[in-house]
């Protein structure tokens, strides 16, 4: 009898100016996945960055993508994505190119989507809060509990950067918005064609280096705005 | 010719082409049926208004709640204007949200495509 097929990941790294820490995120992740039974590959899409994030990259041998313009961190998710379907993924991971995710929790993500019927896992910072500010803790729960009133979808952490996707998710799940916004849209769009989403606990690891290069909360406020937006136009646009 | 008639007439083509572009949009599958409806009652509303014009301004000053003088011709240029725009906004939103979605799927396909012949 033949021996089942390995299933095959994509740890999709979406990255702006990253060059100096990209290559260990890579290497963790290449690491915590060398010893799993999943078939991986890990896709690095550099969002016109203007360092040397592209050959850090692939100098740590992971695949590179690398966009033309800037779109911003929704337009590099989508790029990252539509690759991993195009070429036959049965999961794919997001997670953040400064650091900010254990590898470990990467893995445990895609070891509970391959075990259950779940289409969309979202890696929940907030579940267990340590090793994150108040501030940070404030921002994000204001941005969950907006992203419930518009569109009513209750999840703990909407703008987890760590995000699993079933191959249903990979080939269906589309968004519109291209900043970090897309979180919360890609959750709407995700309840709108009936994807089943859970959440799982996951640890933040803040260094000097992902807190410098971090969303402060008020860019909170723009994210509200073009989500309200958003809301609101599609409710009479095309 | 009465200025409500007017009114009435100089507006009422743009809904029309507006109600028929979002029903072509909709039976060709560019429009889901929650925003063809929802387009609909909103052109709807503007034709009833421009419709019943007359009779709003009677009523609400019958009860006291205007003041204002009779339709002049300058309110009949001003309103057209309006629903005009209301009508090229629409159309140039729909465009528009065309056109972001064409760019940035050139935008991924091409990124993708690059990075696969290097």
């Amino acid at each position: 009898m033949s021996k089942p097929s390995k299933k095959k990941v994509a740890l999709v790294i979406p990255a702006y100016n990253e060059g100096a820490v990209i290559k260990n995120v890579i290497r963790g992740l290449r690491k915590a996945f060398s010893a799993s039974a999943y078939d991986c590959e890990i896709i690095v899409v550099d969002d016109g960055s203007r360092d040397d994030t592209a050959r850090q990259a692939k100098a740590a041998g992971a695949k590179v993508i690398s966009h033309i313009l800037n779109t911003g961190s929704g337009g590099a998710t989508a790029t990252g994505l539509s690759y991993a379907s195009q070429n036959d993924f049965d999961i794919a991971t997001t997670s953040d190119a400064d650091g900010q995710h254990a590898p470990e929790d990467v893995l445990k993500g895609v070891n509970v989507l391959a075990k259950g019927n779940i289409d969309l896992l979202i890696g929940s910072r907030l579940i267990d809060k340590a090793g994150m500010s108040k501030v940070k803790v404030l921002g994000n729960r204001g941005l969950s509990f907006i992203t419930y009133l518009l569109f009513g979808i209750n999840v703990t952490d909407s703008q987890s950067g760590l995000r699993v996707f079933s191959k249903r998710a990979l080939s269906e799940l589309k968004w519109k918005t291209s900043g970090y916004e897309f979180c919360s849209e890609m959750l709407w769009r995700a309840k709108q064609i009936g994807l089943t989403i859970h959440e799982y606990p996951i640890k933040a690891i803040y260094t000097d280096y992902s807190k410098a290069k971090g969303q402060n909360n008020w860019n909170a406020f723009h994210i509200v705005s073009i989500l309200m937006k958003r809301r609101i136009t599609e409710l009479f646009s095309e | 010719m009465s200025r409500y008639l007017l009114l009435f007439l100089l507006n009422a083509p743009f809904v029309i082409v507006a109600i028929t572009s979002s029903l072509i949009g909709y039976k060709l599958g560019k429009v889901s049926r929650r925003k063809f409806v929802l387009q609909v009652i909103l052109w709807l509303i503007v034709l009833a208004g421009l419709a019943g014009a007359y009779s709003i301004y009677q009523f609400l000053f019958s009860q006291r709640l205007t003041e204002s003088e009779p339709l002049s011709l300058f309110d009949v240029v001003q309103v057209t204007f309006i629903v005009y725009l209301l009508f090229k906004s629409s159309r140039h939103s729909f465009h528009q949200e065309a056109l972001e979605r064409r760019l940035k799927d050139l935008h991924q396909a091409l990124s993708i495509s690059t990075s696969e012949k290097k």
